[in-house]
């Protein structure tokens, strides 16, 4: 991966948002103003932020009437991420997942025709180890999505191996670096660049009693504070960013609005050190 | 206007309508998992003109409807499996489905023992996180522990998240945000909207409107000139406008209900009205037993040709005699049939209900006639306590 770190920070083009803008509680926090709808949140959040990541598309596969109709809801220049739906993830069925995968291509083609996708987000589950079968379907899947810009997501430590970051690089699928809780099991934070293309750091919050839980209110719960996101510009991004073009980084510690507070932190602290960031081309 | 631009100032709230679909199939296939392999159709046994009741989604498929005579589903879907309904294993089922949403939700409205239920989660967000994720968990839960698997829909109103729920079925899951419940109706086809009446669709295809969208063209005023009174339900309808709140079940105002299906449909005067008693008999046993009594019945006529039917009759003076009630029945029958059209079913529903009247009557012959009536119901109760319910039966029941 040294062959790309000729590049300096300053043609490294960073964007920062948040995992998810529709939030009651940040109507709460003063985010939005009183009294916003969530189908009236996107305008408003695209005037902080040009990128975001879907998390509903997790929950529920994307339709391309919808999804067309939220990308007319944000400015032309606006990008997305989309996370991958759960039945390619989490709730893998055998002898379905290959039809999900092309309903989920089918639902973000409105994203992919107007260029507004930034990247794919596959969010792996803790359970999803290692294995033999394990790796044969996740090099399934990647062929499934193949020239989408994607980005793999691993919870589970095993997967912490040089053949791992060396198949993604061949591949040039990017792979996600993690700031969570230190517990056991868990993927550590890593700056691994796999794709010339594009990095991609997701921050989740430091919360480990929440993280457990099964509570979203607990596990993302977490207020960075200016020390620890400066830590992971210093130590972190200033390498990722000589080894790609584009960065993408985004604060999914919704709970109280934590998250887009964050992120304008780390905003700042990217542009003190002469990043660009959140200009869009 | 003052009421829908009232709705937009409030904060948004948010509804997740978890429905089983074909519930009562669905329930038969966690009994007996052989049945999964089959189309399934569950209609009353023993007669030739029983109707469905509930079929499974590839007996859908092929055309079988509800109320449909099983002559005809079957010729439809000939390898289908039927079967005769379990109303209490629906029932029980439902209270098992309730338990698992409870937690979840401060507000939950059961809207029949038919795998429907919504859930108000306004304002859970710091307890449970977002909607949608309380969506799946349920979901998630439900199918764990029931082998069940619930369609859920997140919508900022039961109208919007009922659609979602007809657009996905049988399975899976859809997230309408506030703000987006125009554009989210505009392309679908009126015959998804809840509540639209079947007469109101065939007048708004004849005027060429099929989609929503379509319908929200239209101003109040121009609605108002083919219908009237209703314009401001199809206003709002099509624009998914719905400020109905989720009733809490213990909200549901308590009522007692009883049915009858006729195995052959019937236009036969002396078997309705011996059937009426019988279901006005059934009321009277029930009030008694909880010691209420009602101040108004309703009875429910489905016609053979779909057409239904409803009409009340109220009484100042609560009754749980079974003799005043079926007098009671008789003018609400009375209103009610109307058609020459044969019968399918009637529902007989007593509610506003209170504890029984205590006062005397003030003249001694219509007091005397009601004690005598009284008497008499106490001493058939008595007979059946001692012999069993089906020991001693009136006329008019063995008519029916």
């Amino acid at each position: 991966m040294n062959n790309h770190q000729t590049a300096t920070r300053h043609d490294c083009r960073l964007l920062v948002g948040t995992s998810g803008y529709s939030y009651a509680e940040w109507v709460e926090a003063g985010f939005y103003p009183a009294f916003t709808q969530s189908g009236k949140m996107l305008p408003l959040y695209a005037k902080v932020f040009p990128i975001t990541e879907l998390n509903y598309t997790w929950y529920q596969m994307p339709r391309a009437e919808a999804v067309e109709r939220m990308r007319r809801n944000a400015p032309d220049h606006f990008l997305f991420a989309a996370k991958l739906t759960r039945t390619l993830t989490h709730e893998i069925d055998p002898r379905e997942w290959q039809h999900q995968a092309e309903s989920f291509r089918d639902g973000i083609s409105p994203f992919i025709q107007a260029q507004q996708l930034a990247a794919l987000l596959i969010q792996l589950p803790p359970g999803f180890d290692r294995t033999a079968a394990n790796r044969r379907y996740l090099a399934a899947l990647l062929d499934a999505l193949q020239g989408l810009p994607l980005a793999v997501e691993f919870r589970h430590v095993s997967w912490v191996h040089d053949q791992v970051f060396a198949e993604l690089e061949r591949r040039r699928v990017t792979l996600v670096a993690v700031d969570e809780p230190e517990l056991p099991g868990l993927f550590p934070p890593l700056d691994v660049v796999t794709n010339p293309d594009f990095f991609y750091i997701r921050f989740h919050g430091r919360n480990q009693k929440g993280w457990r839980s099964g509570n979203m209110q607990k596990k993302f719960d977490y207020d960075y504070s200016d020390a620890e996101l400066h830590h992971w510009v210093e130590q972190k991004i200033v390498k990722m960013a000589g080894q790609s073009r584009t960065g993408i980084i985004f604060f999914n510690n919704h709970v109280a609005a934590q998250a887009p507070k964050n992120a304008e932190t780390m905003i700042n602290l990217l542009r003190r050190e002469g990043f660009q960031v959140n200009i869009l081309v | 206007m003052k009421h829908i631009f009232e709705h937009h100032m409030h904060n948004e709230r948010k509804i997740i309508h978890l429905n089983v679909a074909d519930f009562a199939v669905a329930v038969e296939r966690v009994c007996d998992i052989r049945l999964r392999q089959r189309p399934v159709v569950i209609a009353a046994a023993g007669s030739a003109r029983a109707v469905v009741y509930d079929m499974s989604d590839e007996a859908y498929q092929n055309g079988v409807r509800k109320d449909m005579p099983i002559k005809r589903a079957q010729r439809l879907c000939r390898d289908a499996v039927i079967l005769p309904p379990h109303p209490d294993r629906y029932k029980r089922a439902m209270q098992t489905l309730c338990k698992q949403v409870l937690p979840y939700a401060p507000l939950l409205e059961v809207v029949d023992d038919n795998g429907h239920l919504f859930m108000d989660v306004t304002g859970t967000h710091r307890l449970f996180g977002p909607a949608p994720d309380i969506g799946w968990r349920v979901g998630k839960e439900v199918r764990r522990s029931m082998n069940l698997a619930p369609i859920w829909t997140v919508a900022p109103n039961k109208l919007v998240a009922k659609v979602a729920s007809r657009l996905v079925k049988p399975m899976g899951e859809y997230i309408v945000a506030a703000g987006e419940e125009a554009s989210f109706l505009a392309p679908r086809p009126i015959t998804l909207l809840p509540g639209l009446e079947r007469v109101d669709i065939l007048h708004l295809w004849d005027f060429n409107i099929t989609k929503t969208g379509e319908m929200a063209a239209l101003s109040l005023e121009q609605l108002a000139v083919p219908f009237g009174k209703k314009a401001l339900h199809l206003y709002e309808l099509a624009r998914g406008i719905d400020s109905s709140p989720v009733q809490p079940q213990s909200a549901t105002p308590p009522a007692v209900r009883f049915s009858h299906t006729f195995t052959d449909d019937t236009n036969e005067v002396r078997r309705v009205a011996g059937v009426v008693y019988w279901l006005a008999e059934q009321a009277g046993i029930a009030l008694r037993d909880q010691r209420l009594a009602a101040r108004r019945l309703t009875i429910f006529l489905h016609y053979t040709d779909g057409v239904h039917v409803v009409r009340q009759a109220t009484t100042k003076r609560a009754t749980a005699n079974d003799f005043q009630l079926f007098d009671l029945a008789r003018i609400a029958l009375k209103r009610a049939w109307t058609r020459r059209v044969r019968l399918r079913h009637i529902h007989l529903l007593c509610d506003r209900l209170t504890f029984p009247p205590a006062q005397l009557e003030l003249f001694p012959a219509v007091r005397h006639a009601r004690e005598k009536r009284e008497k008499t119901v106490t001493a058939i109760d008595l007979i059946r306590q001692r012999f069993g319910r089906e020991s001693i039966k009136t006329g008019r029941r063995l008519a029916a």
